[in-house]
C-alpha cells in the first residue's frame, strides 16, 4: 500500500514537472495550457475573489439541488402511482429532456435577469427531468404485491407512499439523483459563464476574455472540485442504499 | 403507445392553451409573454428568411460534421477496447474520469486554445459526443453472449461472418442508443459554444435575442430548435426500436 | 360456529369489451379454529375469492361476512394475510418486519417488541430476528411473513399459495410447521393451493372449486386424526381422497 502511494506521488510530481517544462520551454503556448506555476500565481493573487465566487456558485447549486430533488421526487412519486398517468407522462418528460435545455436560458435571462435567480431556476430545470423520470421508473417497478400488503394491514395512502413506496423506489431514485445533480452543477456553472453578475463561471469567463490562462485554469479546477465533490457524495449515498438493493429480488 | 400520444397531446394543449389564455386575458404583460399568434407569425417568417435559414444551416452543419467525425471514431474505439480487454483496463478509468467530468465546463479553455470559429465549435461537439458513444459501443461489444459466438464458430463461421452476422446485429441496439445520446450531447455542445462565443449560428441568434429582450423572436427560435431536436430524437428512437425488435426476432433464429 | 359466511359470491371483470366471469355463485361456511383449504384448476378464481374475502376488492354480487360483519374493506385486526411473495421490506430486519403492522397502529414499542419476538419464536426464527430479508432463505422469509400476518392477532388468516415458490422438501417442512403454529395459536386458516397433497395433509375440510367461472362443486371433510404424521400421505385412504378430488377437478374441465 505505502509503496504504491509513494510511487503514485512520484509519478504525479514528475507529470507536474513535465507540464511546467512544456509551457516554460514554449513547446505549448501559455495561452492554451497554463503552467502549474501560473495557476499557483493566480491562486495567490486573486484567491479571495475566486473564493467569493465559489461561494456564490455553491449557494446557487445548493438551492437548485434542494428544489430539484424535492420537485423531482414528489412529482415522480405522484405520477408513478398510477399506471395510466405514468404511461402518458414519462414519454413527454423524455421528449422534453431531448431538447437542449441551454436554449431556454436566454428566455430565463429575459424574464428573470442575470442574477442568481435565473441560475437557480435553470439548475432546477436541468436536474428535474432525470430525477422525475427515474423516480417514476422506480415506483412502477415495485411489485404490485406490496400495495396489496399495505392495504391488508390497513395502511393509509400517505403511510404507504412514505413508508413503503419511497424506500422501495430509493435505489432508482438515487440513480436519478446522481445524473440530475451532475446536470444541476453543470447547468449553474455554464449559465454563469454565459451571462452573470457573479459566481465561478462568471470569473472564469472574465479571465478568459483577458487571456489570463492561469486564472482560467484555476477557476476550472475549482469547478471540477465542486463537480467531483458532489459526485463523490452521491456515490457514497448510492453505495449505502445499495447494500440491500442487490438482493432485493430474492437472490440469496 | 396510445397513452404516450395522449400525453403529448395533453401537454401541448396545456402549454399552448395556457399560453394563449395568459396573453389573451392579459394575465401576463405582453412584453413578458408575447401572444402565441405573434410568435407563430414570426416563426413562419423565419422559415422564409434567408438569413435565419443560413444560421440554422450553419449550426446544423457544425452538428453534422462533429457527429460524423465523433461517431465512427467512438464506435471503433469502443470496439477496440471491447475486444482487447487489456487496453480497456488501462483506458477505462480515464474514460470514466472524463465522463464524470462535465465537459461543458471546459468551454473557456477550448476557446483559448482554438479560438472562435467553425473548427472550435465542431471540436467541442466532438468531445461531447465521443465519450458517450464510446461507452455505449464498449458496452455493446461486451454484451454479446459468448455462447452465441462459440455456437457460430462450431458451425464453421468465418471471421467476417462472425462479425457481420453475429456481432453487428447484437451490438446494434446499444450502439444506436449511444448514437442518439451522442447526438443530443453534440447538439448541446455546439449550441452552447455558439451562445458563448460565436458570431453566427442559431445559438448565437437566440442568445442575442435574449440579451436584447426581443421576446417574440426569442420564443420563435426556441420553438424551432425544440421541434427540430425532438424530431431528431424521436426519429433515432424509432430506429432503435425497429432494430431492437428485428434483432430480437433474428436472435431467435 | 361459522366464523366465515360466504353467500352467492359472484365477480365479473371488465376487460375492454369482454366480460370475464371469475366467480359465479360461491357459497360456503368456515367454522372457527378450522383449517380449510381451497383447491381448483388454474385460473378458476381462487385468488379472486381470497382477495374478496380480504376486503381488497368488492364482489359483483353476493357477500362475505366475518363474525357476522360484512367484509367491504380490509380488516387488519380481524383478517391477516400471507401472500405467495413474502413482500418483506428489504431494509428492515426480520423483527422490524413483523413489528411493522403494529408500528403503524402506534402500539407501544416495548409491548410490540415483546409480542413480535414471541411470534418469531413461534415460527422458529428467534435467532434470526436481526437478519435482513436478503440474508434469509425463501422458506425463512415466508415464516417471517406468517409471523407478520399474526402480529395483529387476527381471528382469520388468509393464505394465497404461500409455499408455491418453495421446493418440494421445504414445502413439506413448512406445511408441517404451519400445522404446529396453527395448533398453538388456535386461528382459523383459509388456505389456497394447487397441490392436492398439501391440501389434504393440512386441512380439516377441502373445498373443491370448478374451472372458471368458479363455483364450489364439493366439500370434503378430512378425518385423519391430529397431530398428523407425514406418513399418512402414502396411505391408501389418502390416495383415495386425492383421486376423488382429482377426478372432480378434471371432470369439470370441459
Amino acid at each position: 500500500m505505502k509503496v504504491r502511494h509513494i510511487r503514485m506521488l512520484l509519478i504525479a510530481a514528475a507529470a507536474v514537472a513535465a507540464w511546467e517544462l512544456m509551457v516554460q520551454s514554449g513547446l505549448v503556448s501559455p495561452i492554451i495550457l497554463a503552467a502549474p506555476s501560473d495557476i499557483a500565481l493566480a491562486a495567490k493573487k486573486d484567491g479571495a475573489v475566486f473564493l467569493r465566487a465559489l461561494l456564490i456558485s455553491v449557494t446557487e447549486i445548493g438551492m437548485a439541488i434542494v428544489i430539484a430533488w424535492t420537485l423531482g421526487i414528489i412529482f415522480g412519486l405522484i405520477v408513478g402511482s398510477s399506471y395510466l398517468v405514468a404511461a402518458a407522462t414519462a414519454p413527454v418528460l423524455s421528449s422534453i429532456f431531448a431538447i437542449p435545455l441551454i436554449i431556454l436560458y436566454p428566455l430565463l435571462m429575459a424574464w428573470l435577469g442575470v442574477g442568481p435567480l435565473s441560475k437557480v431556476v435553470f439548475g432546477v430545470l436541468a436536474g428535474f427531468f432525470p430525477i422525475a423520470l427515474n423516480t417514476i421508473d422506480g415506483v412502477r417497478a415495485i411489485d404490485r404485491g406490496y400495495f396489496n400488503f399495505a392495504r391488508s394491514i390497513g395502511a393509509t395512502r400517505l403511510e404507504t407512499n412514505v413508508l413503503i413506496v419511497l424506500p422501495l423506489a430509493l435505489p432508482a431514485i438515487v440513480s436519478g439523483l446522481r445524473v440530475g445533480t451532475g446536470l444541476v452543477v453543470i447547468g449553474v456553472i455554464v449559465t454563469e459563464m454565459l451571462a452573470s453578475l457573479g459566481g465561478l463561471g462568471y470569473v472564469i469567463s472574465y479571465h478568459r476574455s483577458l487571456f489570463d490562462t492561469g486564472h482560467v485554469y484555476f477557476g476550472m479546477a475549482l469547478a471540477l472540485l465542486i463537480a467531483f465533490g458532489v459526485n463523490a457524495a452521491l456515490t457514497r449515498l448510492d453505495r449505502r442504499i445499495g447494500h440491500w438493493r442487490l438482493r432485493e429480488r430474492g437472490e440469496s | 403507445m396510445g397513452a404516450a400520444l395522449a400525453g403529448h397531446l395533453i401537454f401541448a394543449a396545456v402549454l399552448f392553451g395556457g399560453w394563449e389564455i395568459a396573453s389573451r386575458f392579459a394575465l401576463v404583460d405582453a412584453s413578458f409573454l408575447p401572444p402565441l399568434a405573434h410568435v407563430c407569425a414570426i416563426l413562419w417568417g423565419f422559415l422564409h428568411d434567408a438569413a435565419f435559414l443560413g444560421d440554422l444551416e450553419l449550426t446544423a452543419t457544425e452538428v453534422a460534421v462533429a457527429f460524423l467525425i465523433a461517431a465512427p471514431l467512438a464506435i471503433s474505439s469502443g470496439f477496440l477496447l471491447g475486444e482487447r480487454l487489456h487496453l480497456a483496463e488501462t483506458f477505462n478509468p480515464v474514460v470514466h474520469l472524463v465522463l464524470a467530468v462535465p465537459q461543458s465546463i471546459f468551454l473557456p479553455v477550448f476557446i483559448l486554445a482554438f479560438g472562435i470559429g467553425f473548427l472550435e465549435k465542431v471540436l467541442f461537439g466532438i468531445t461531447h459526443a465521443y465519450f458517450i458513444i464510446l461507452v455505449n459501443s464498449f458496452a455493446a461489444v461486451r454484451s454479446i453472449p459468448p455462447a452465441l459466438v462459440a455456437a457460430a464458430r462450431v458451425f464453421g463461421a468465418t471471421r467476417s461472418q462472425v462479425y457481420t452476422r453475429i456481432y453487428l446485429p447484437a451490438m446494434l441496439p446499444l450502439i444506436l442508443t449511444g448514437l442518439r445520446l451522442g447526438m443530443i450531447l453534440c447538439i448541446i455542445g455546439v449550441l452552447l459554444a455558439e451562445m458563448y462565443a460565436s458570431r453566427r449560428g442559431i445559438g448565437r441568434l437566440i442568445f442575442s435575442w435574449g440579451e436584447s429582450y426581443q421576446l417574440p423572436e426569442l420564443m420563435a427560435g426556441i420553438l424551432i430548435v425544440s421541434i427540430l431536436t425532438i424530431a431528431v430524437n424521436e426519429a433515432m428512437r424509432l430506429l432503435e426500436l425497429r432494430v431492437g425488435r428485428f434483432y430480437r426476432s433474428a436472435a431467435g433464429s | 360456529m361459522p366464523i366465515i359466511e360466504v353467500t352467492g359470491l359472484a365477480k365479473e371483470f371488465r376487460s375492454g369489451r369482454a366480460v370475464v366471469h371469475a366467480l359465479r355463485d360461491v357459497t360456503f361456511c368456515v367454522d372457527e379454529r378450522r383449517f380449510i383449504t381451497l383447491v381448483g384448476p388454474s385460473g378458476c378464481g381462487k385468488s379472486t375469492l381470497l382477495t374478496i374475502m380480504a376486503g381488497l376488492i368488492s364482489p359483483t354480487r353476493g357477500e362475505a361476512r366475518i363474525e357476522g360483519a360484512l367484509i367491504t374493506a380490509p380488516m387488519p385486526d380481524r383478517i391477516g394475510m400471507v401472500f405467495q411473495d413474502p413482500t418483506l421490506l428489504p431494509w428492515k430486519t426480520a423483527l422490524a418486519n413483523v413489528e411493522f403492522p403494529l408500528a403503524l397502529r402506534h402500539v407501544d414499542p416495548a409491548a410490540r417488541r415483546k409480542r413480535c419476538t414471541e411470534l418469531l419464536d413461534l415460527v422458529g426464527l428467534s435467532e434470526f430476528a436481526d437478519h435482513y430479508p436478503h440474508e434469509l432463505s425463501g422458506g425463512m422469509r415466508q415464516r417471517v411473513a406468517i409471523a407478520r400476518g399474526l402480529a395483529q392477532d387476527p381471528r382469520l388468516i388468509l393464505m394465497d399459495e404461500p409455499f408455491a415458490a418453495l421446493d418440494e422438501q421445504m414445502r413439506t417442512r413448512m406445511g408441517h410447521d404451519l400445522l404446529e403454529i396453527w395448533e398453538k395459536t388456535g386461528k382459523t386458516i383459509f388456505f389456497i393451493t394447487h397441490s392436492l397433497t398439501e391440501a389434504i395433509y393440512l386441512s380439516d375440510t377441502v373445498l373443491v372449486m370448478s374451472a372458471r367461472p368458479g363455483r364450489i362443486i364439493d366439500t370434503l371433510a378430512i378425518d385423519f386424526p391430529r397431530p398428523r404424521d407425514l406418513d399418512i400421505i402414502g396411505s391408501e385412504s389418502f390416495g383415495r381422497i386425492r383421486n376423488r378430488i382429482w377426478h372432480l377437478i378434471s371432470e369439470r374441465q370441459e
